[in-house]
């Protein structure tokens, strides 16, 4: 859960990024941060994250109030989300599989636990077969696929997403928006920040501008994405046929996780 | 930090040493390099200081007595040393007996002396009752016909005092410089390595690895850097510290006997040495890791 409070953020050098914003996003939304460039987009993902500190205001993120969080349990926030990069970020010696388990490793996961686990989040987001490859030998579609399981991989409660399809041609960006669909609909918060306006007319769902710092506007589009779309249509496969596991009911080791993953 | 961790963030370290090896390769030069240098003057410090106190402590003193003096002469002039207040005893050492010691300490190359050639003129060694009164005593003996000369220890003793401090300094001052350059190095090395993986670091960062587990596997990089280096500089040091110290004493006799064995001083050289090549490369490392976790390394989206 995430709620400002009369939140400004000034830079050293004086540009106000932020005035006075109020806003709470709740668990399990789904939102758009729309809004010109330079507007204070990154700026609100930064906060969210603690890689900038407001300058007045309030915030809590996760529980965790960030006005007064302590510089050691800065990692313990960043644990509850999961950051999508516009530039994928991607190590290139690394294949896939280890890409996505790199960050199960860097919050100290014991090895057989993470075996499990990034096979199962690379199905999710359909790359079984390819765990082998390099980041070089996968589409713009693809890597960012691998950079979206590696930011699930944790379980975050939140996925934080800066641009995610800005490097992705059109066709592949929609895919990409179907599985951050799919995993809000697991129950993660996810929350995108995007120039693309046809995707949002596409998805929808909580729309937040942002124009020269200030909330321009807050409303909420319905598609049929959400709520009354649970369940991703069935003639909506992606590239390689394989469609995501939405079934939770059956009674497998790999449902059990997919709970998991979304629980909290 | 979690026990199932310690081996991935080793093996990491040493990753990071292979994929940097140019620099790694330089950081180890030129520690290898800076520790010669401040063992070599350490080593030489100490055994001038332990040459310094083994004179020093030494009433021991040779009166030479004139070359042409003949044995007879010689062996007369002994009951006129004793008589001298500060003696306290006076043994008699003959020019065969000194050519034959010279010979033992310098082997075959002074062959040649054998015969005609003797160098030496008798001698008495004497021992003093009292070093205070050296000064004196050696006035005294001096005053006695026949005696050529007195081997001034003192003299060698200050000279030596001197050459220690000299090393003491200019040793001082290497090791510091050279301490700052290896310091700059390994942390430039260790800096390039976190830049090389800048894109783990913020990933590592934003799925919320502690610092300090961000800084482990450098943190291995540099020490590893640092042992390597010791191991190698302290190799080198042992493996040449008996030829130099027996070319040392073929110029001046006294080192052959009064300095430290390469038994007394190799693993105290290798564990200090390696200790501090360690000890650099931590701190290099953490100045590069914090300086960069500060800034470059704080930002996640960018
Ligand atoms: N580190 C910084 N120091 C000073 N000013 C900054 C810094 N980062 C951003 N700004 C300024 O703050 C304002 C908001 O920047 P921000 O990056 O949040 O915009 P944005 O909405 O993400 O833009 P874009 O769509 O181009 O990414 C801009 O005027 C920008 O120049
Ligand atoms: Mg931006």
């Amino acid at each position: 859960m995430i709620h400002l409070e009369n939140v400004s953020k000034v830079y050293p050098n004086g540009t106000e990024a932020l005035k006075n914003i109020s806003i709470d996003i709740e668990n399990g939304e789904f939102v758009f941060i729309v809004g010109s460039s330079g507007a204070g987009k990154s700026t609100f993902l930064k906060l969210l994250i603690h890689e900038e500190k407001a300058t007045f205001g309030n915030i809590m993120v996760n529980g965790h109030n960030l006005m007064k969080i302590k510089k050691r349990r800065v990692p313990y926030l960043r644990r509850t989300m999961g950051i999508v990069f516009q530039d994928f970020r991607l190590i290139e010696k690394m294949n896939v599989y280890d890409n996505v388990a790199f960050a199960m490793r860097a919050v100290g996961t014991p090895e057989k636990d993470i075996k499990k686990r990034v096979k199962y989040v690379l199905g999710l987001v359909g790359l079984k077969g390819k765990e082998k490859r390099r980041p070089s030998e996968l589409s713009g579609g693809e890597q960012q696929r691998v950079s979206l399981a590696r930011a699930l991989v944790n379980r975050p409660e939140m996925i934080i997403a800066d641009e995610p399809t800005g490097n992705i041609d059109p066709e592949r960006s929609f895919e990409i928006m179907k599985m951050l669909v799919e995993i809000n609909n697991r129950g993660t918060t996810v929350i995108i920040v995007t120039h693309e306006h046809d995707l949002v007319q596409e998805f929808g769902g909580r729309i937040i501008r942002i124009d020269d710092g200030e909330i321009a506007e807050d409303r909420y589009v319905s598609t049929k994405y959400h709520k009354s779309a649970l369940r991703i249509d069935e003639d909506t496969d992606s590239d390689d046929g394989e469609k995501l596991p939405i079934d939770d009911t059956a009674e497998t080791a790999e449902n059990q996780e997919q709970k998991e993953a979304v629980g909290k | 930090m979690k026990l199932s961790s310690m081996g991935y963030l080793i093996k990491e370290g040493f990753k990071n040493i292979w994929n940097n090896r140019m620099m790694s390769l330089a950081s180890v030069v030129v520690l290898v390099s800076c520790l010669i240098i401040t063992g070599a003057a350490s080593l030489i410090s100490l055994n001038v200081s332990t040459l310094i106190s083994k004179i020093g402590d030494d009433n021991e003193l040779t009166i030479y007595l004139e070359y042409g003096l003949s044995d007879i002469d010689s062996i007369k002039l002994g009951p006129e040393i004793k008589k001298i207040q500060n003696i306290e005893s006076c043994t008699y050492y003959s020019r065969e007996e000194a050519i034959k010691e010279y010979k033992k300490t310098l082997g075959n190359i002074y062959e040649s002396m054998q015969g005609d050639g003797n160098p030496f003129g008798n001698a008495y060694k004497v021992q003093l009752k009292d070093l205070a009164k050296y000064k004196d005593t050696v006035k005294q003996i001096k005053q006695i016909s026949g005696v050529e000369t007195v081997s001034d220890r003192s003299d060698i003793a200050s000279k030596l005092t001197k050459l220690n401090y000299f090393v003491t300094l200019v040793g001082s001052w290497v090791v510091l410089i050279l301490g700052i350059v290896t310091l700059f190095i390994i942390s430039n090395t260790i800096k390039m390595t976190m830049y090389s993986r800048r894109y783990e670091i913020s990933i590592m960062k934003s799925v919320g690895a502690t610092n300090a587990f961000v800084r482990i596997p450098f943190i291995i990089e540099a020490m590893m850097i640092g042992l390597i280096s010791g191991l190698l500089a302290s190799g080198v040091i042992i493996a040449i510290y008996n030829p130099v110290r027996d070319a040392a004493s073929g110029v001046v006799r006294l080192i052959g006997n009064s300095t430290l064995s390469v038994e007394k001083i190799w693993l105290p050289t290798l564990l200090l040495m390696s200790g501090v090549g360690v000890l650099i490369g931590i701190v290099g490392g953490f100045i590069s890791i914090s300086k960069y976790l500060k800034k470059e390394g704080g930002e996640i989206l960018g």
